[in-house]
C-alpha cells in the first residue's frame, strides 16, 4: 500500500509546495501592481512562473499548478490593459519582459504582455501573433510547452482574426488566424508525439495514460479551427484539412493519429467532411497499422449518414421537396464516387497487414453502403463490381495473406452481394467461385483435401456457405448457385454433415417442396455427405447424430413433392438412385419414405383411373420399383424393415386392384414369406413377423384359391413351427383367420374353409395346453375363447357352443387352481369380460349371425 | 609657507562648458561603484574654466605657474606605479606668479583626439581626466576630473550573418546562425538553431556573453573570462529537425564595445557562447566571436518608437527559412535536397558566409572554420559528420574538445551575472525610460 500511495503523497507535496510559492508570489505581485511598481510585479510574477520549470510534477498536478498560476496571470493581464487603456503605456514592455533569463517564465510573460498589445492595438495583431507562436518553439520540453502553447491558445482565443478582408493590412486575416492555430497545431501535436518516446519503456502505459490525459490540449486546436466562423469550405479544403492529416500521417503515432481523426471528424461540420472526404479517407490509408481505422471510419460515415437523414427530415417538413431529393441524391453521388475511394483506403490497409481489421472495416462499409443505396438501387448497380475487382486484385496479389483472412474477405463481399444486389445472383456465384479458388490454393500449400474442422479457415468457409443458406427463403436458389455445392467439398466432413443438416433444416422450417428430379438430384448431390458414405468419414460416428441426420434427410424426402404424377415418380426414380448407394446403414433410413411416397402415388394413379388411360401400367411400374427399392433392402442384409415394406406393399396393391395385381401381391407376400423363413431368428421378432405376415393376409382379399392355399398353409405350418409353446398357440390360433375371414359386404369369402379354421383353433388350445405354468394356461386359452367366440360370430358353423363351452369349463378348472396373483386377476377379468361378452349376445341377439344357444356361461 | 598650515592655498575647481546639457554616462570606478561623469566623444572639445578660489581672500598664492591636462591613460593594476599615457595635452594657464584673488582661466582642447573609450575591467582601467595644477615650490594643488569617453562606430546596416554547422561525431550536430557578426550595444541577437542530429539528452540551451580582458603582453598576459550574461533560448530535448529561435537584447547587460589591442595594452573581446547542457549536466559549448560597438544614439532615436515592439524580425537567410519549412519533409530524404541558396549555384548546405573573407580576419575561428566551396562539394557527396571529421582541422578541436565537455570551463564557474538579466534593465545613459 504505501509503496503505490507513496508517488502520490509526493506529488501531492510537490504541488503543494508549488502552489504556496504561486500564493505568495502572486500576493506580491498584486501589491506592486496596486502601487503602480511594474517592474517589481514583473518580477514576481517571473518568480511565479518559474514554479512552470519544475520537472517532477505528473501532468495532472501540472495542470493544477497551471491554472493556478494562469488565474494570478489574469491580474497582470487586467492590470496592464486597464493602464494601456488610460493611456499610461509602459515603453519597451514587449522587449522587456524578454529580460527574464529563463525561457518559460519569460515565454508567459511575452504571451500576456503580447495579448495586451494585440488587444488594445489590433495593427499589431498579425505580426505579434506570428512573433509569439515563432517563440514558443524554445520550449521543447513536452509537458511544458504543450501546457505553454496551451496558453498561447487560450490567451489568444478571442483576438483572432476572423475576417475575410482586413480593415487593416496588420491585422490579418482569417487565413493568418488560421496558420497561427496550424502552426501551433504542429507543434504541439509534435510535443505530444515525443512524450511518447522519452523514458522507460517499462513505464509505456503510464506515458500512454497521461498522453491520453493531454490530447485535449492538442485537440483544441482543431476546435479553435473550427470556430472560425469566416472560414470557408474551400479554406477547410486547401488549407486547413491537408495541414491537419500531414501532421497526423507523418507523426506516425497511432494514439496521436487515432484521437485526432477522431477529432477532426466531431468538431468540423459535416458540409467540410462532404468536401473532403476523399482526402480524408485517402490519409485514413496512411495511418499506421495500429490505428483502429475502422472506427475512424465507421464514425465519420455515420456522422455523414445522419447528416443526410436530417437533411432529409428537414426537407420532408420544409415543402422543398425536390431541392431535398436533389441533395440526397447527390450525397449519394458523393458517396458512390466515394467508394472507390474506400476500397483503395481498405486496399491500402491490408497492404499492411492490417487484415482483420480491413476486413472489418469492409463489412461495416459494405453495410452502409448497403442502406444508403437502398433508395437509390440504380445507382449502385457498380457498387459490387468494384468492390469484387478490388478484392480479387488483392487475394492475387497478396500471397502471403491469411487463408481465413481472404475467406472473411469474401464473405464481407457475399453479403454486400447479397444486400445490395438480392435479385444478382452471378454476384453470389462470382464470389463463391473465387472462394473456391482460394480454398484450392489452400489445399495445394496444406497438402491436404479439406479444410480441417475448427481451424480458421475452416470457420470462415463455413460461414460463408451458411450465409446463402440462411438468406434464400427457397433452397433452390441455393441450386442455382453453381458454385455452392462445389465449395460444400472443401470442407471436411464432420463440417459438410453439419453444414447439410443445417440446410436441411432451413428446408424443413420454411417447408419448402422440391419438385423437379433435377433439383432433386442437386439437393442430394448437395447433401452428398447425407446420402452416401464419406472417404474421409471418421471411424466412429456417434450414432445419436447418424441417426439425427438421416432422420433429418428422411423427413427431408418427403419434401420432394411434385403436384404432376409422372412427375413425382421421375422424382422417386433420380432420389432413389441417388440414396441407393448410401449403404445398409443409410438406406434405412432414406429408403423408406420413398417407398411410402411410391404408394402414395400409386393411390394417386388410382384415383385418377380416369383421366390416365395408362395408370395400370403405370401402377404395375410403381410396383416394380418399389419392389427393386425393397431388394434393395434387403440386399442390405435388411429383414424386418423390407418384410414390412413388403406386406405394406402387398396391402397396398391389394387395394389398388390394377391389373394382374393378384400375383404382384402374391409376389411381394410371398417376398415377405421368405424373407420371414430365410432372415428372421429370433423368436419374438419371428412372432411378430408371422403376426404381421398373417394380418396381413387376412386384408388381402384379391387372392384367388391357387395363391392363396398355399400362403395359408405355409403360414399355418409356419406357425406351427414357432419354437415357445405360447407363441405357437397364438401364432396358431391368428392362422384360424387365414381360413375363415369375416364377410365382405355381406360376400363370403369363396376360400372359407371352416374346419380348418376349427382346428387351428384346436391345435392353438391343445398347445396352449400342454404349457406348464397354469396362468399362460388359463391365459392363452381366455385368449382362444376370444377367438372362438369371434370365428363364430363371423358365421364358422363348425365352431359350435359344446367346445366354446368345453373351453370355457377348462379355463375356469385353471383359474380355480390358480393362486391369486395380480396376474391371475388380469386373466381373470380378461375371461370374465369375454364372458360378459358371450352374455350380451345371447341376451340380443344379432339377427345375421349364429347365436350361442346353450351356452353355458355359469 | 604653508607648513603648519599657515600660508595662503587654494581650492581648484574645474567647470566644463554646457556640463548641465552635456550627457553624462555612467562609469566603474575603481571600487566597483558607479559614476557619473560627462561624456565626450573622440574630436570633440573639452573646454571649461579651472577657477582657482584661495583660502584666505587678501593674501596672495604664489605659484610657479597654473596649468590643466587632458590625460588619456591606462592603468594596469597589476602594475600600480606605472600609468601608461597615451594622451597628455597640457595648457599652461598662468605663468609664475602672485595669485591676489579669485581667479577664473578658460580652457579649451579644440577638436582633441579621444580614440579609446573609457573602460574599467577587472585588470585594467582606461580612464581620461582632466588635471587642473597649482605648481608651486613644495606642494602642487591638483585638481582631477574625470570624463568618460565613448567612440562610436559606424557599420553599414546590412552585415554578414554568423552561420555555422558544429558538432560532434554522431552525438550532436547544430546549425547555429546569428543574423550579424557585429552588434551594436543596444542591438538584439536574433538567430535560430537548427538541429541536425540529437543522440543526447539536451535539457536545456543557452547563450551566454562572455567578456575577455585580456591585459599586458608576452609571458605577462592575464586573460579574465566573465559571463555578463547567461540566457536560456531552449527548454526541454529537441529533436532533429527542430529549429530555435533566439532573440537576445543586448541593451539589459552591462556591455562595453570590442577593444583590441588597445595603445598595445588589453583588449576586450566579445563571445557568444552556445551552451547546450544534457540531462547529465554535461555541457556542450561553442563559442563564437562577435563585434560589440558602440552607436550613435541619434540615428536610432527616431527609427524607434518605444511603444512597438521593434523586434518582430526574423532571420531573413532564405536558406534556413526554407529548410525550416520543409522541415518534416525532409526528415527522411538525403539532405542533398534541402533547398536552394540564393547566394550562388553551390550547394546550399554551405557554411561559408557569402561575404569575402578578409573582411572577417579579426574573428578568428569563424574564419578558420569556414568551408571552402571545393570542400563543400564533397561535403555533400558524402554524409557530412565523417566529412566534418576530415576536412575541418580546425573547428574540429572545437568540437571534440571534449575534455571541456566533461568538465565545466572555467568560463562556467561564474555564475555571478546569472541572475542579472531578470527584467532589470540598468538605466540607461539615453534614458528613454523616463516616462516611468
Amino acid at each position: 500500500m504505501t509503496n503505490q500511495a507513496s508517488p502520490v503523497e509526493e506529488q501531492e507535496k510537490l504541488l503543494d509546495e508549488a502552489l504556496n510559492v504561486v500564493k505568495v508570489q502572486a500576493f506580491q505581485m498584486k501589491r506592486c501592481l496596486d502601487k503602480s511598481k511594474l517592474m517589481d510585479a514583473l518580477k514576481h510574477a517571473s518568480t511565479m512562473l518559474g514554479e512552470l520549470r519544475t520537472s517532477l510534477l505528473s501532468p495532472k498536478s501540472y495542470y493544477e499548478l497551471y491554472m493556478a498560476i494562469t488565474d494570478e496571470l489574469r491580474h497582470l493581464e487586467l492590470y496592464l490593459l486597464e493602464e494601456f487603456q488610460k493611456g499610461r503605456k509602459v515603453a519597451d514592455l514587449y522587449e522587456l519582459v524578454q529580460y527574464a533569463g529563463n525561457i518559460v517564465p519569460r515565454l508567459y510573460l511575452l504571451i500576456t504582455v503580447g495579448l495586451v498589445y494585440i488587444k488594445t492595438n489590433s495593427n499589431l495583431r498579425r505580426d505579434l501573433l506570428k512573433d509569439l507562436v515563432e517563440m514558443c518553439r524554445g520550449v521543447q520540453h513536452p509537458l511544458r510547452g504543450l501546457f505553454l502553447r496551451n496558453y498561447l491558445l487560450q490567451c489568444t482565443r478571442n483576438v483572432l482574426p476572423d475576417t475575410a478582408e482586413p480593415a487593416h493590412d496588420s491585422e490579418g486575416t482569417v487565413k493568418d488566424a488560421i496558420d497561427f492555430v496550424l502552426m501551433n497545431f504542429a507543434e504541439m501535436n509534435k510535443l505530444w508525439v515525443r512524450m511518447q518516446h522519452q523514458g522507460h519503456s517499462r513505464d509505456k502505459e503510464r506515458r500512454e495514460r497521461e498522453r491520453s490525459e493531454l490530447r485535449i490540449l492538442v485537440g483544441t486546436n482543431l476546435v479553435r479551427l473550427s470556430q472560425l466562423e469566416t472560414a470557408a469550405v474551400e479554406d477547410y479544403t486547401r488549407l486547413v484539412l491537408p495541414s491537419i492529416l500531414e501532421q497526423v500521417v507523418s507523426c506516425r503515432d497511432a494514439i496521436a493519429q487515432e484521437y485526432l481523426m477522431e477529432c477532426i471528424i466531431q468538431v468540423f461540420p459535416d458540409e467540410f467532411h462532404l468536401a473532403s472526404l476523399s482526402a480524408f479517407l485517402k490519409s485514413c490509408a496512411e495511418l499506421q497499422p495500429a490505428v483502429n481505422i475502422k472506427n475512424i471510419v465507421i464514425a465519420l460515415i455515420e456522422r455523414l449518414a445522419s447528416f443526410s437523414q436530417r437533411n432529409e427530415g428537414n426537407v420532408n417538413l420544409s415543402v422543398v421537396m425536390e431541392d431535398g431529393q436533389e441533395q440526397s441524391v447527390q450525397l449519394f453521388e458523393v458517396f458512390s464516387d466515394q467508394v472507390a475511394a474506400i476500397t483503395q483506403v481498405i486496399h491500402s490497409i491490408m497492404l499492411k497487414d492490417g487484415w482483420e481489421q480491413a476486413v472489418q472495416l469492409f463489412e461495416v462499409f459494405s453495410d452502409q453502403v448497403a442502406a444508403i443505396t437502398q433508395d437509390g438501387r440504380e445507382q449502385a448497380v457498380q457498387l459490387f463490381e468494384v468492390f469484387s475487382d478490388q478484392v480479387a486484385a488483392i487475394t492475387q496479389s497478396r500471397t502471403d495473406m491469411p487463408a481465413e483472412d481472404m475467406l472473411s474477405l469474401q464473405l464481407a463481399l457475399l453479403k454486400l452481394a447479397q444486400r445490395c444486389h438480392p435479385e444478382k445472383l452471378s454476384y453470389v456465384d462470382r464470389v463463391l467461385a473465387h472462394t473456391h479458388f482460394i480454398c484450392n490454393d489452400i489445399h495445394t500449400n496444406s497438402g491436404k483435401t479439406h479444410l480441417q474442422h475448427n481451424t480458421p479457415a475452416f470457420k470462415e468457409l463455413m460461414k460463408i456457405l451458411l450465409l446463402p443458406a440462411n438468406h434464400y427463403e427457397d433452397i433452390l436458389t441455393l441450386i442455382k448457385l453453381k458454385r455452392y455445392s462445389p465449395l460444400i467439398a472443401h470442407l471436411d466432413c464432420s463440417g459438410r454433415s453439419s453444414l447439410a443438416a443445417a440446410i436441411a433444416q432451413r428446408v424443413l422450417d420454411t417447408g419448402t417442396y422440391i419438385d423437379t428430379p433435377q433439383d432433386v438430384e442437386a439437393v442430394l448431390g448437395m447433401l452428398d455427405v447425407l446420402v452416401k458414405d464419406q472417404p474421409d468419414q471418421p471411424a466412429e460416428v456417434d450414432p445419436d447424430d447418424f441417426m439425427e441426420e438421416q432422420g433429418l434427410l428422411a423427413r427431408l424426402i418427403h419434401h420432394f413433392k411434385s403436384d404432376s404424377p409422372d412427375q413425382q415418380y421421375l422424382i422417386l426414380t433420380t432420389a432413389r438412385s441417388a440414396l441407393q448407394g448410401g449403404g445398409a446403414r443409410r438406406v434405412q433410413h432414406s429408403l423408406p419414405p420413398v417407398l411410402f411416397h411410391a404408394y402414395r402415388l400409386a393411390f394417386t394413379y388410382h384415383q385418377i383411373r380416369d383421366q390416365d388411360e395408362m395408370w395400370e401400367k403405370k401402377c404395375q411400374k410403381i410396383f416394380q420399383f418399389c419392389h427393386q427399392t425393397i431388394s434393395m433392402l434387403v440386399k442390405a442384409e435388411l429383414a424386418e424393415l423390407p418384410l414390412r415394406l413388403y406386406l405394406q406393399g402387398a396391402l397396398a396393391i391389394s387395394e389398388i386392384g390394377f391389373a394382374n395385381h393378384e400375383t404382384i401381391a402374391y409376389e411381394f407376400l410371398s417376398q415377405a414369406f421368405s424373407l420371414y423363413e430365410d432372415e428372421i431368428s429370433d423368436s419374438k421378432a419371428q412372432l411378430a413377423a408371422i403376426t404381421l405376415i398373417i394380418a396381413t393376409f387376412e386384408q388381402i382379399n384379391c387372392f384367388g384359391a391357387e395363391n392363396a392355399e398355399p400362403m395359408r398353409t405355409q403360414c399355418a405350418l409356419a406357425a406351427s413351427k414357432l419354437l415357445k409353446k405360447p407363441d405357437q398357440s397364438r401364432a396358431v390360433a391368428l392362422c384360424a383367420h387365414l381360413f375363415w375371414k369375416g364377410s365382405k359386404d355381406s360376400v363370403e369369402w369363396p376360400l372359407n374353409d371352416a374346419n380348418r379354421a376349427l382346428d387351428c383353433l384346436k391345435k392353438g388350445a391343445r398347445v396352449a395346453q400342454q404349457c406348464m405354468d397354469g396362468a399362460v394356461q388359463a391365459q392363452l386359452l381366455a385368449e382362444l375363447l376370444g377367438r372362438y367366440a369371434l370365428l363364430r360370430e363371423r358365421g364358422n358353423q363348425a365352431v359350435n357352443v359344446p367346445i366354446i363351452n368345453a373351453v370355457i369349463l377348462k379355463i375356469r378348472e385353471e383359474l380355480a387352481n390358480l393362486e391369486q396373483s395380480e396376474e391371475v386377476e388380469q386373466i381373470t377379468k380378461h375371461f370374465h369380460n369375454t364372458l360378459q361378452h358371450l352374455k350380451n349376445r345371447i341376451e340380443c341377439p344379432d339377427a345375421d349371425s349364429l347365436g350361442y344357444e346353450g351356452l353355458v356361461l355359469s | 609657507m604653508s607648513f603648519f598650515g599657515f600660508g595662503q592655498t587654494a581650492d581648484i575647481e574645474i567647470v566644463f562648458d554646457d556640463a548641465d546639457k552635456r550627457k553624462v554616462a555612467e562609469v566603474k570606478t575603481e571600487d566597483g561603484k558607479k559614476e557619473k561623469l560627462l561624456l565626450y566623444y573622440d574630436g570633440e572639445t573639452v573646454s571649461g574654466r579651472v577657477n582657482v578660489t584661495l583660502r584666505k581672500p587678501g593674501s596672495k598664492l604664489e605659484h610657479h605657474g597654473i596649468k590643466v591636462e587632458l590625460i588619456g591613460q591606462i592603468e594596469l593594476f597589476y602594475d600600480r606605479g606605472n600609468h601608461h599615457e597615451f594622451i597628455s595635452l597640457v595648457k599652461e594657464l598662468a605663468r609664475p606668479g602672485d595669485l591676489l584673488q579669485h581667479t577664473s582661466y578658460p580652457f579649451e582642447f579644440a577638436n582633441v583626439e579621444k580614440p579609446y573609450e573609457v573602460y574599467s575591467g577587472s585588470n585594467v582601467r582606461l580612464r581620461y581626466l582632466l588635471r587642473a595644477t597649482i605648481v608651486r615650490r613644495l606642494t602642487d594643488v591638483i585638481k582631477e576630473v574625470d570624463i568618460a569617453v565613448h567612440t562610436l562606430c559606424s557599420y553599414p546596416d546590412v552585415l554578414n550573418s554568423i552561420k555555422m554547422e558544429v558538432g560532434i561525431e554522431d552525438c550532436l550536430h547544430i546549425e547555429f546562425e546569428y543574423n550579424k557578426s557585429k552588434y551594436h550595444l543596444k542591438d538584439v541577437i536574433v538567430g535560430k538553431i537548427y538541429f541536425l542530429l540529437v543522440r543526447i539528452k539536451i535539457k536545456h540551451m543557452e547563450i551566454s556573453i562572455i567578456k575577455r580582458e585580456t591585459t599586458g603582453s608576452g609571458p605577462n598576459t592575464f586573460t579574465e573570462n566573465e559571463t555578463v550574461a547567461k540566457y536560456e533560448i531552449m527548454d526541454g530535448a529537441p529533436v532533429r529537425g527542430e529549429s530555435i529561435p533566439i532573440r537576445v537584447f543586448l541593451a539589459g547587460y552591462d556591455l562595453t564595445p570590442t577593444m583590441r589591442d588597445i595603445n598595445n595594452k588589453f583588449s576586450v573581446r566579445y563571445f557568444l557562447n552556445l551552451v547546450l547542457m544534457d540531462t547529465e549536466d554535461r555541457r556542450y559549448f561553442k563559442q563564437q566571436e562577435v563585434t560589440l560597438w558602440r552607436k550613435s544614439d541619434k540615428s536610432r532615436l527616431p527609427l524607434h518608437n518605444p511603444h512597438l515592439p521593434q523586434t518582430l524580425q526574423h532571420p531573413t537567410n532564405p536558406s534556413i527559412q526554407a529548410r525550416q519549412q520543409s522541415a518534416i519533409s525532409e526528415e527522411n530524404q538525403n539532405r542533398a535536397v534541402s533547398p536552394a541558396s540564393t547566394q550562388n549555384s553551390l550547394p546550399p548546405r554551405s557554411v561559408s558566409p557569402p561575404f569575402p573573407e578578409n573582411s572577417e580576419t579579426h574573428n578568428g575561428p569563424s574564419e578558420m572554420q569556414q568551408e571552402s566551396p571545393v570542400e563543400v562539394t564533397d561535403k555533400l557527396a558524402n554524409t557530412h559528420i565523417e566529412v566534418h571529421k576530415e576536412d575541418k582541422p580546425v573547428e574540429k578541436p572545437q568540437a571534440v574538445e571534449k575534455p571541456q565537455l566533461a568538465e565545466k570551463p572555467a568560463v562556467a564557474e561564474k555564475p555571478q551575472i546569472a541572475e542579472k538579466p531578470v527584467l532589470t534593465r540598468p538605466d540607461s545613459t539615453e534614458g528613454s525610460q523616463g516616462d516611468q
